[in-house]
């Protein structure tokens, strides 16, 4: 632009310096080329601020001095601003400068085997990383024509899952339960048993693990690190935390930016498992967003557009026709065992099935605490080879049947009953012990079916 | 909470787009809206809402208001009109947006194809074609013109079986009925439709048209990949607005489907089957809409016009001399609460259903039908015959009893029951065993071959095992198999 104008002479020329002296002029008003304005209302990490005209929407912003802030609602008059960093406490005055780019979480390869915020922080030195490049928090969906069929067996080293619900590369698959069941030790012993299919193989590169952590305490997440350390499961995991204390609105984003750092890795042709523990968590701190917000309220208070945030998520789990895949195991923290509650169904409703963990199971010992008669995996055998899928698909039933009689004939002697019954319960619970197993502890597909080969074979 | 979207791409794109111009010396102006065009300015952005003031007043509801600069074109669609503020709803994520922007009008509304090529082609809810397939002769219609007068609907009798015994059974379909297919997560709606679909359409090779509402994107890609391997592309045509996408989208792909099997019945004088998956969704888009307008909710979130909204969908799904059209619903249960205001809005409308339950599922037994709350307007003498009508009626005598006695021996145990009670004890159980069937569409998860059986064999196995034929088999013995006396 400068060059022609410059070519026309003079009357330009003049122009030219008029518009870079307003320009210096701003500057040293500190109006320079970004937008700057005022915040005139606060409530709680929802602010509102006036005299940003030219911003856009999800625009990165900066309160001056104080904190961080992505615009999600530009007005007639004003624009709200949910404020993600806040140093010092933000009033009503304070300048906010635009900066022109959209808020962004950073992609760095070096924080394999770390931990690290959204911001690109490694939460275990306090430092950013060096290396690493922007990407979007949220990325568009992959289209459906770009997706494939799911049919690759995702090993848990969980006889229970592996033998009798499946889990393929590219599955979204719920562990659901309540608190204490065993449901971030499944997800773990998943991850540790990433690390004996990676030794197994030659191309060491081909497995990447994410842990995304929403609102767990900084305890927590400490644990689960040191737990994945000890096992040597960091050379191919990264922690992606929000912890209990850090802003609402980063706690409803981390997920998102978890999943952006696997599409990073799918889109190099990888294989991707990614833990969410956990969207209930993730659930109430958007609903707690939308309350602030001003939003209606629906059922159980959640917002009505709960379903697409979990959705949206959820759908980024898949087989990529160019040959990676984001397998998600999201997890659900329920109450008194009951699955069909709002969220949960909601959830259910996304995923290609469920683990689901109860309470009874843990007490009476039978670890993991799998209820083989609620849980589902909706691709199953497809996701098999096909030994365990012959195998499977016997001891599934056999188990099945076992647990319906027995809820039947509990109060029946055993002594009367038909040679078959008796037979049927005799193996049922052989199943059952066969199905034990400790945490950490992972079993290859052939010891597994070594273990239940007799169970499995004078099956119908 | 907000995400972001295809601008990057966009951007890039269009900052690519530029230099290219520059070097080339195409006027730019191409892409821009020409002065005389604007018919309003962006002034609000929000997720879903846009509010654009309008300069003129022919802007009307359901209209199409295009922003466009460079490469990047958004479509917003005008939902409410406030004196000279139209409320619109965004096509796409507005991330990146800017006030200020000009919008011109989109002539016709939204729109898709009428003709001949919609079969066998993807379609994503705006009328695109999402399969790298083109479509030469462009002839286009509005998705939401087409109403039926009184005059046209057509009541069409003549039965539809679908091999599967539980439903021919229990919900006997006729042509031209609305079946719903009713269920909480994962109780097995989808597997079902697909099996319908399966049976139904494969056997009748009659035209179709499958509507994907907010469901899984990978279920999609399989029917898709299914229907092309086994060369049953060609009579169906498909829509997809999958859960991924916004609410706006996922809202749409019912008209746009509609609009295809309209075309079929109306110009073609076909019987066109109808899948949609799943209706319910349809209803949580528009409540998702209806939020960001900060309209007042009814209970639960959902919008006021609920009930009118779904109308307006099932009354365009009607027979009519020429053609009739046949259609399978699934509908979601929220929270496995049957009573729901949504799931009872759809239900007022259907003329059979099937519902799905969870306890079922939990015993193993597929399909995992209610077999109380599942019924049909067919389960009547004057239309299936007076044995199949009895036998209804028996089977579920002896389920009801059934379901008591259970609660009896969870007390007293089997060995405190009458003699007759035990007999419907144990036949009950058969019969429960019985109705499950191995389906061709998961044969891949239970190993076990798809069957499909014939109403009468049904009539006369539950006819068998009712008057004791069976009494000495084995119970187990029943489980997923075809009919019984072959």
């Amino acid at each position: 632009m400068i060059i022609a104008y410059k070519e026309k002479g003079e009357i330009m020329s003049t122009h030219i310096n008029n518009l870079v002296e307003d320009k210096l002029k701003k500057i040293k008003e500190e109006k320079n080329v970004f937008d700057t304005g005022k915040v005139i209302r606060l409530k709680d990490y929802i602010i509102e601020v006036s005299g940003l005209e030219n911003v856009a929407f999800f625009e990165k912003v900066i309160i001056r001095g104080k904190g961080m802030g992505y615009v999600n609602e530009i007005k007639e008059n004003s624009v709200t601003v949910a404020v993600v960093k806040e140093t010092s406490p933000i009033e009503i005055g304070d300048t906010v400068n635009t900066t022109g780019e959209r808020f962004r979480a950073i992609f760095a390869e070096e924080a394999m085997g770390r931990v690290t915020d959204l911001f690109g922080i490694d939460l275990l030195t306090g430092r950013a990383f060096e290396k690493f490049k922007y990407i979007d928090i949220e990325r568009p969906i992959v289209p459906i024509m770009d997706r494939t069929a799911v049919n690759r067996p995702m090993q848990t080293g969980v006889a229970g899952i592996d033998l009798i619900y499946p889990i393929g590369r590219g599955q979204r698959q719920l562990i659901i339960g309540d608190k204490k069941t065993g449901k971030t030790q499944l997800a773990l012993d998943a991850i540790v048993n990433q690390g004996k299919i990676i030794k197994e193989k030659s191309n060491k590169n081909d497995i990447v693990c994410i842990y995304i952590a929403v609102g767990k305490t900084k305890k927590e997440i400490k644990n689960i690190y040191n737990e994945l350390l000890k096992r040597n499961a960091l050379s191919y995991t990264t922690i992606v935390a929000a912890t209990n204390d850090d802003k609402t609105t980063v706690l409803s984003l981390i997920p998102y930016v978890g999943l952006s750092i696997a599409e990073e890795y799918m889109d190099q042709k990888k294989d991707v498992l990614v833990v969410i523990d956990d969207l209930k968590r993730h659930a109430e701190a958007y609903r707690e967003i939308s309350l602030v917000s001003n939003k209606a309220p629906g059922r159980e208070a959640y917002p009505a557009d709960i379903f697409f945030l979990h959705s949206r998520l959820l759908e980024k789990g898949c087989q990529h026709k160019n040959g990676g895949s984001i397998t998600i195991l999201p997890i659900v923290e329920t109450k008194g065992g009951d699955i069909t509650d709002y969220i949960s169904t909601n959830i259910i409703s996304i995923t290609d099935g469920q683990i689901v963990l109860s309470e009874n199971q843990f007490r009476k010992g039978q670890k993991p605490a799998i209820n083989y008669g609620i849980s589902v995996s909706r691709l199953g055998g497809a996701v098999q080879t096909p030994e365990m899928k012959k195998l499977g698909a016997n001891i599934r039933r056999e188990l099945l049947s076992y647990l319906e009689t027995k809820e039947v004939y509990e109060l029946a002697n055993i002594d009367e009953m038909s040679p078959e019954l008796r037979e049927k319960m005799r193996k049922g619970k052989e199943i059952e012990k066969a199905l034990r197993q400790h945490k950490f502890s992972p079993l290859s597909q052939e010891e597994i079916q070594e273990r239940f080969k007799a169970l499995g074979e004078d099956a119908k | 909470m907000k995400g972001v979207d295809r601008t990057m791409e966009k951007t890039t794109k269009a900052v690519k787009n530029k230099a290219n111009e520059k070097k080339t010396n195409v006027n730019a102006s191409e892409n821009k809206i020409s002065e005389d065009k604007i018919i309003g300015k962006i002034i609000g952005i929000s997720e879903l809402n846009v509010k654009i003031l309008l300069f003129e007043n022919n802007v009307k509801i359901n209209d199409i208001l295009v922003y466009r600069e460079g490469d990047e074109v958004r479509k917003f669609e005008v939902v409410q009109i406030d004196n000279n503020i139209a409320s619109t709803v965004p096509f796409d994520r507005v991330i990146g947006l800017k006030k200020g922007g000009s919008v011109e009008l989109q002539e016709g509304g939204l729109k898709i194809q009428y003709s001949d090529e919609i079969l066998g082609k993807v379609f994503n809810p705006y009328g695109g074609l999402i399969d790298h397939s083109t479509i030469k002769k462009v002839q286009e219609r509005n998705v939401y013109s087409r109403k039926l007068s009184f005059k046209e609907i057509n009541i069409n009798n003549e039965p539809l079986w679908t091999g599967i015994k539980a439903l021919d059974f229990f919900a006997p379909l006729q042509k031209g009925f609305k079946m719903g297919l009713l269920g909480g997560a994962g109780v097995g709606k989808t597997v079902l439709i697909k099996e319908i679909i399966n049976n139904v359409y494969k056997r009748l090779k009659s035209n179709a048209v499958f509507i994907g509402i907010g469901e899984r994107s990978r279920e999609g890609k399989e029917l898709i990949d299914e229907m092309e391997e086994s060369k049953l592309l060609d009579k169906m045509s498909m829509v997809f607005g999958q859960m991924g996408e916004n609410p706006c989208s996922r809202s749409k792909s019912v008209y746009s489907g509609l609009t295809l099997a309209e075309y079929l019945r109306d110009e073609k004088d076909q019987d066109v089957l109808v899948f949609i998956d799943n209706i319910y969704r349809f209803i949580q888009a528009k409540s998702e809409i209806s939020t960001e307008m900060k309209r007042v909710p009814i209970e639960n979130g959902y919008p006021t016009t609920m009930v009118s909204d779904i109308t307006d969908v099932e009354e365009r799904i009607n027979s009519t001399e020429n053609g009739s059209i046949t259609s399978f619903q699934a509908i979601y249960i929220p929270a496995d609460d049957i009573t729901d205001e949504a799931v009872q809005a759809v239900t007022t409308h259907l003329d059979g259903q099937v519902v799905l339950d969870r306890k079922v599922a939990e015993k193993g037994l597929y399909p995992a039908i209610n077999v109380f709350k599942t019924n049909s307007k067919s389960v009547d003498p004057e239309i299936v015959g007076e044995k199949h009508y009895e036998l209804v009626q028996e089977t579920l005598r002896y389920l009801a009893r059934y379901e008591e006695l259970e609660e009896i021996i969870a007390v007293l145990g089997i060995d405190e029951l009458s003699e007759e009670d035990k007999m419907i004890f144990f036949r009950s159980r058969k019969l429960r065993n019985y109705f499950t069937q191995p389906m061709f569409v998961s044969e891949n998860y239970t190993g076990i071959k798809g069957v499909m059986v014939d109403i009468k064999d049904t009539l006369i196995d539950v006819e068998a095992i009712i008057n004791g034929e069976y009494d000495d088999v084995d119970e187990s013995k029943l489980l997923f198999r075809g009919s019984l006396h072959e």
